[in-house]
């Protein structure tokens, strides 16, 4: 099959992009939250909020997770096409999507090079954590991933072809929601590293900085909203899609149901009845902070599928 | 040096989709993708209503956001200002798609030809000239251009609604219509910088910001 606008009618209406699907969804998806958890990690580490195994296992599942969305963006590209990827460096200078892979791709290597002295028959390398060079790896892998987080909202702002998009406020919500995923990733890996028990002893911090992100990601997906829905033709359809139109059940159910309003609920009942340092309410936590990516995720999916060109005459 | 630009009598078109078929019979694009629409839209109400009709294509913009946008360089601009994509170097991000305002590129990721699994010879010999996976658009029949011929979609228009030629050259017959009729470049305030006029009646004067 083609893509683009193929099977579209030759009446002059207003069309939303039908190209840049799921499988980019995922990776702005993957990619930027994986980039809010590194961040977030080696913040926390650095104030000694979690410990050194909690700050690895933290950064494999980042690295996992970046390296499986950008295997999604490969097998969006084309099919005799992708072997050539590294023709993607060749144009910072104007396109994002070659300053987005540069970015990207530094932040992987930073990655691999902060991790590979926890690697058995690499644990002598000269950058551990305590070291000056480990200090610099970190700052770099810190500078990239806010890089990478800004990006995922940069790459669509940049295009004014499509109006809903074209806003400074969608890369201020972009990082807003990777921090927002990568806090939520956070109890996951203390979870599956410590246990319920060290889960309740980090909870005093996290729990109350997810309901403070969960709520300024709401805010700020209003204010986008409000905003657009006030803004030109394009993009007024555009939140008519959205919010009453064909993926309506997909943005309230999923983006606000489940994104925002189920894990604030959930996490805001267990840690004001102070469950949150029982073990036994660790399930119920985690199925918050799952609940947080999946809104995540589809936030960036309804974005992308609701992205209405403007008349072209 | 030449900078080739197209006008759109509004006026004159009659949407007899003669140019989308000349388009499509010179380059041999497979079904599903028309580098030249002619779009249709109702305007009024019975017994005042009317279809109006716009033929669209790429315009060859000056500051061309498909070529800004995309990562790999594969979309460049000639000295004579046509807009065309290498499809060597394009990998099929797709970012010139989201990027173009009036979607004109598309990715042919190979399909059936017209008549179904097997190709007629014509589509054998012109799919071959496409690569899978990569975008295409118009690209001004720039091999007819070259030969001093003027793009099959003007060629073929029966009501002279279509017209092409050098925007640099004041005596050249584009030039020629833009200073007889009112013209207006589409979305020109996007900062795209189209070779595309649209004219739609008497009145004229200078050519869409240049001279």
């Amino acid at each position: 099959m083609s893509k683009g606008l193929t099977t579209a009618p030759f009446t002059l209406e207003l069309r939303a992009q039908c190209h840049w699907d799921w499988k980019v969804a995922f990776y702005l998806y993957g990619a930027g939250s994986s980039a809010g958890l590194i961040f977030l990690e080696l913040l926390l580490r650095r104030w000694n909020v979690i410990d050194e195994a909690t700050a690895l296992w933290g950064m494999w599942i980042g690295l996992v997770l970046a390296l499986v969305s950008l295997a999604f963006l490969f097998s969006h590209l084309g099919p005799s096409a992708r072997w050539r990827f590294l023709y993607v460096f060749r144009k910072p200078g104007t396109s994002w999507i070659a300053r987005g892979a540069i970015i990207v791709t530094i932040l992987v290597l930073l990655r691999i090079l902060i991790l590979l002295p926890s690697v058995p028959g690499f644990t002598g390398l000269p950058w551990g954590e305590e070291t000056t060079a480990g200090a610099l790896l970190r700052a770099g892998a810190m500078l990239f991933a806010a890089a990478f987080m800004a990006y995922s909202g940069l790459v669509l702002s940049s295009w004014n072809s499509i109006a809903f998009w074209n806003t400074p406020l969608l890369p201020i919500l972009y990082v807003a929601y990777s921090f927002l995923a990568g806090l939520g990733a956070l109890p996951l890996v203390v979870l599956a590293t410590h246990g319920g028990e060290k889960l309740g002893e980090v909870g005093s911090i996290l729990w109350p900085s997810l309901l403070l992100l969960l709520a300024l990601n709401g805010f700020l997906l209003l204010i986008y909203l409000w905003g657009m829905a006030t803004a030109t033709v394009a993009a007024r359809e555009s939140v008519r899609r959205l919010v009453s139109g064909a993926h309506r059940w997909s943005f309230w159910i999923g983006v606000v149901g489940v994104g925002l309003v189920l894990p604030f609920v959930m996490i805001g009942l267990a840690t004001g009845q102070e469950l949150a340092n029982n073990p036994a309410t660790a399930l119920w936590l985690a199925t918050g902070c799952g609940a947080i990516q999946v809104g995540g995720f589809l936030l960036r999916d309804n974005f992308l599928r609701v992205g209405v060109y403007g008349y072209p005459v | 040096m030449a900078r080739w630009g197209f006008t759109v009598d509004l006026e004159r078109c009659v949407g007899c989709m003669g140019c989308v078929i000349a388009c499509k019979a010179e380059n041999g694009t497979p079904p599903s993708i028309h580098w030249m629409k002619v779009v249709e839209k109702e305007e009024g109400e019975y017994p005042y209503a009317k279809r109006t009709f716009t033929p669209l294509r790429c315009n060859h913009c000056a500051d061309a956001p498909c070529a800004r946008s995309c990562p790999t360089g594969a979309i460049v601009k000639r000295p004579d200002g046509i807009v065309v994509i290498d499809k060597d170097v394009c990998i099929g991000v797709m970012a010139c798609m989201s990027a173009c305002p009036y979607y004109v590129p598309y990715r042919w990721d190979g399909e059936d030809g017209y008549y179904g699994e097997e190709k007629v010879p014509y589509e054998t010999v012109k799919y071959a000239e496409f690569k899978k996976g990569t975008a295409q658009k118009c690209h001004f029949c720039y091999h007819r251009i070259d030969e001093g011929r003027p793009p099959a979609c003007v060629e073929s228009c029966p009501a002279d609604a279509l017209n092409y030629g050098d925007l640099e050259d004041p005596e050249s017959r584009i030039n020629e219509l833009l200073r007889q009729k009112n013209h207006f470049r589409p979305r020109e305030e996007l900062g795209t910088n189209p070779s595309l006029f649209y004219l739609t009646g008497k009145g004229g004067g200078k050519v869409g910001g240049g001279k």
